[in-house]
């Protein structure tokens, strides 16, 4: 795949998207992440890699608000979206969710039909007529690659879908939501090669419009898919951001300690 | 498991028998109804469940009336206990924070275990006046109605469905539900939405297995429904005594009928058309209940 | 506005629970607030006299008591054979499995008056044993049985395969594996089934009151014919229907708190066992 050079144009010329500030998450006595800062423009592909445990899922959940979903979970610090904080008291949090969509290891398809799966969350957003609710179903199913494959089988049971077809049909989910922000976590480490080439090939139309925040362990999809790269490695107990930087110059000569030692041991 | 080759096993062909024995219990308890309730079909055939007299001096045996009152006090009280219970159920569930869970979910079940015989003494010295009061415009005889038991079960079976329902609303995956938050539905758009439906079939044998429960209860409604046969099947009767299968076995009726093979009949008979009602209700609860465990 | 359908959701969520536990928090507080002041030492352990207006509940708890027992030694070895036939021995999914566990969920939607008759026809008439405790016992133990059985079940059930392998690879016979590893590890559910049983079958009046128990009369069980007990619930039963005598009126509410206290008793001992088994099933 052609990738232009990650450094130009510079990433600080794109404004920022999304940035976290002194981010931490406790869970009980244990400290998850400590102090994480991170500045995401818009339209890349930002990247989280580290080692497993290292708190990188944790990390990603925080930048929608899906700690507030597991009891046990503190998180203090900041997270803006836009430049305004996610975590004050009179935000929407479901609204932020819609704006800031998310893509799991798992697909987790409803047991209802394709159609009505790929309108889900669209359709609480706002009333839709039923042509409508057909356009917009065949221009999300358009965008995630997926239509052709089941333009005439839309009111069939979304499970009967391939594992492949089902994870391309929650993107589609979440991008008839029409989301500026779309995290991603190890999204193709259940999928066979071919379906995560599908994906990748996504990923790489999708940041036209829109910003990926991808978590993954896989340092090749890193190498293929990823402008900028976040790496978090456990330090004193509790996940750090060792280090950011451009995707190419992290992995060809990172830094940090941690971030050699992990890339040295992970499968190229 | 590896095969065993000179010993017997006991404990296999004990627990055999054991098991047999639960068997033939069931089956004779079916059998001896039947047998002993024949006296009363031969006698007055399809009559004897959809008649509506109860006159045993004149051999006239109508289980009709004890019908309607069974069946229309079960549902009285599902009526009231199931929006009640699974909506507490969706309180526990979805909405409590999860270190009180134990707090309420415990109580809930202890109250379960409360005997029938202390709901009907509540029933006698609280309910029953209650009714009364509240029914004065319609001029009624007394507290003890069809309503009063109907409304007596409600809270006897609440704790039922709200523990199971809870079980039910529990047992669907958290994945679901964050996926639907992910997209940016509210909390209450994902019960809606997601885990009420995919719930759908633990709540229904929760609900069936409550009901099972309630056709069968004797002593709460015994003390609170009046115990007046022959009353017309009608709207009307729900507001006044009545009877229903349960309470008329636990009447003196029962002992006095033995010697008597045709009240017996009638009587065991009516044992029997209890147990298809509330076995059968019981038994698609647990199949339920069961099938998605598995 | 989906905000303020979310926010009306919540409170009609919130209201429901209110609601549900009102009763539940009344009917508790009636029972300890009219029944306290009748309990007392004396009312414990003295007999009944003057039918319930005076004296105290002494052998009405030990006849309940009595049919307790009997009813837990029925019903622990008949559900550990059957537990064993459902878990262990039974293949998995096949049909006998399914049809014997059919058959114990439908005994356990027997209501408990035909459980009476049946001990009426069976024990009282034809065995000719009139009313007698032991009858009384092995029919609250039938009636506990499914709630003891599946409860062991379960916990046979959830025994990680491991265990069973591990035993099973160092030579042990089925038989030894039932008693050394199996039995063993599912005691937990043996004890919580029972006692959850137990609690059910104290408070029972329906299979009791044709076969087993009288009002007023009875002592200590002689023999097995023509031997009755007293019981907690079934003298709140009678005096209930004849109720408002004032004197006797203080006596009931005692009873009643006695007998609640008794369930609530063996309901609170099942509990550490359960927790375990919950916190096992969530985090093991």
């Amino acid at each position: 795949m052609d990738k232009p050079s990650c450094c130009s144009p510079a990433p600080d010329a794109a404004p920022v998207v999304l940035e976290t500030k002194r981010l931490s998450v406790r869970a009980g006595e244990r400290l998850l992440l400590r102090e994480v800062n991170l500045r995401i423009s818009a339209r890349q592909v930002f990247g989280i890699i580290g080692p497993s445990g290292a708190g990188k899922s944790t990390l990603l959940k925080c930048l929608n608000r899906l700690t507030d979903l597991a009891p046990n979970l503190k998180v203090t610090g900041d997270v803006l979206y836009q430049g305004n904080s996610i975590y004050t008291g009179n935000v929407d949090v479901d609204h932020v969710r819609a704006r800031i969509g998310m893509l799991f290891q798992q697909p987790v398809v409803f047991p209802q039909s394709i159609v009505q799966n790929v309108l889900f969350g669209a359709r609480h957003l706002r009333p839709l007529s039923r042509r409508e609710k057909h356009e917009l179903a065949e221009r999300a199913l358009g965008e995630a690659a997926l239509w052709h494959e089941v333009k005439d089988r839309l009111n069939e049971p979304a499970l009967r879908l391939s594992v492949g077809q089902q994870q391309r049909l929650c993107l589609a989910r979440a991008l008839a939501v029409d989301p500026e922000i779309i995290l991603m976590d190890e999204p193709t480490s259940a999928l066979d090669p071919k379906s995560t080439d599908a994906i990748e090939e996504l990923i790489h139309r999708l940041k036209e419009l829109r910003t990926i925040v991808l978590v993954t362990h896989n340092i090749a999809q890193a190498r293929r898919v990823t402008d900028w790269l976040a790496c978090v490695c456990v330090r004193d107990g509790g996940g750090i951001v060792a280090e950011t930087a451009c995707c190419d110059t992290m992995l060809t000569s990172p830094q940090c300690r941690e971030v050699a030692e992990y890339l040295e041991h992970a499968a190229p | 498991m590896p095969a065993s080759v000179a010993r017997i096993p006991v404990t296999r062909w004990v627990s055999y028998v054991f098991a047999g024995l639960i068997v033939a219990f069931v089956l004779g308890l079916l059998t001896l109804f039947a047998w002993q309730s024949l006296p009363v079909w031969r006698h007055a055939g399809l009559e004897y469940l959809t008649g509506r007299q109860w006159f045993y001096r004149h051999e006239l045996f109508g289980a009709w009336s004890m019908i309607w009152g069974t069946v229309v006090v079960a549902v009285m009280a599902l009526l009231l206990a199931a929006p009640l219970g699974i909506g507490a159920a969706v309180f526990t569930v979805e909405i409590l924070p999860a270190r009180w869970r134990l707090w309420v979910k415990v109580p809930f079940e202890m109250l379960a275990g409360v005997p029938s015989v202390v709901y009907g003494l509540l029933g006698i010295l609280y309910l029953r006046n209650w009714v009364y009061s509240a029914l004065t415009p319609f001029d009624p005889l007394s507290g003890d109605t069809l309503l009063t038991a109907g409304v007596l079960l409600a809270v006897m079976i609440l704790p039922t469905v709200m523990t199971l329902s809870d079980d039910a609303l529990r047992s669907v995956p958290a994945g679901q539900r964050h996926a639907a938050r992910g997209l940016g539905l509210t909390r209450s758009e994902t019960v809606l939405g997601v885990t009420l439906p995919q719930a759908a079939p633990g709540l229904a044998a929760a609900l069936l297995l409550a009901v099972g429960r309630a056709l069968g209860e004797m002593i709460a409604v015994f003390l609170v429904v009046g115990r007046q046969d022959n009353q017309p099947v009608s709207w009307r009767s729900l507001i006044e005594a009545g009877q229903t299968l349960a309470s008329k076995l636990g009447g003196a009726e029962t002992n006095i009928a033995y010697g008597d093979p045709l009240h017996w009949g009638a009587m065991v008979g009516l044992g029997l058309v209890l147990l298809a009602m509330s076995a059968a209700v019981t038994v698609t609860g647990s199949w339920l209940a069961h099938r998605r465990q598995t | 506005m989906r905000r303020t359908a979310d926010k009306l959701f919540t409170c009609l969520a919130v209201g429901a629970a209110l609601l549900a536990a009102l009763p539940l928090v009344l009917i508790v507080s009636a029972i300890v607030w009219r029944g306290l002041p009748a309990v007392d030492w004396r009312f414990l352990t003295g007999q009944v006299m003057q039918v319930g207006a005076a004296g105290g509940v002494f052998y009405n708890l030990i006849g309940t008591l009595i049919l307790v027992l009997t009813a837990l030694l029925v019903s622990a070895p008949l559900a550990v054979g059957a537990a064993l036939t459902l878990g262990v021995y039974l293949k998995p999914g096949g049909r006998a499995q399914r049809w014997f566990g059919l058959l114990v969920y439908t005994l356990n939607g027997v209501p408990s008056i035909l459980f009476g008759l049946f001990g009426l026809i069976v024990f009282v008439k034809f065995f000719g044993w009139g009313k007698s405790w032991l009858a009384g016992g092995i029919l609250l133990g039938l009636m506990i049985l499914p709630t003891v059985t599946v409860a062991l079940w379960e916990r046979i059930q959830s025994l990680p395969r491991r265990y069973i392998e591990a035993a099973a690879g160092l030579g042990l016979t089925p038989t030894q594996i039932v008693w050394s590893v199996i039995l063993p590890q599912s005691v937990n559910g043996l004890v919580t089934g029972s006692l959850l049983g137990l609690a059910r079958a104290a408070g029972e009046t329906a299979p009791i009151m044709f076969t087993a128990t009288i009002f007023a009369g009875a002592t200590w069980p002689t023999g097995i014919k023509e031997s009755p007990v007293l019981s907690l619930p079934y003298h709140i039963f009678i005096l209930a229907q004849d109720s408002f005598d004032p004197a006797a009126g203080a006596k009931i509410w005692g009873a009643a708190l006695v007998l609640l206290a008794l369930v609530f008793l063996l309901s609170l001992l099942a509990l550490p066992a359960r927790l375990k088994i919950h916190e096992e099933a969530h985090h093991g």
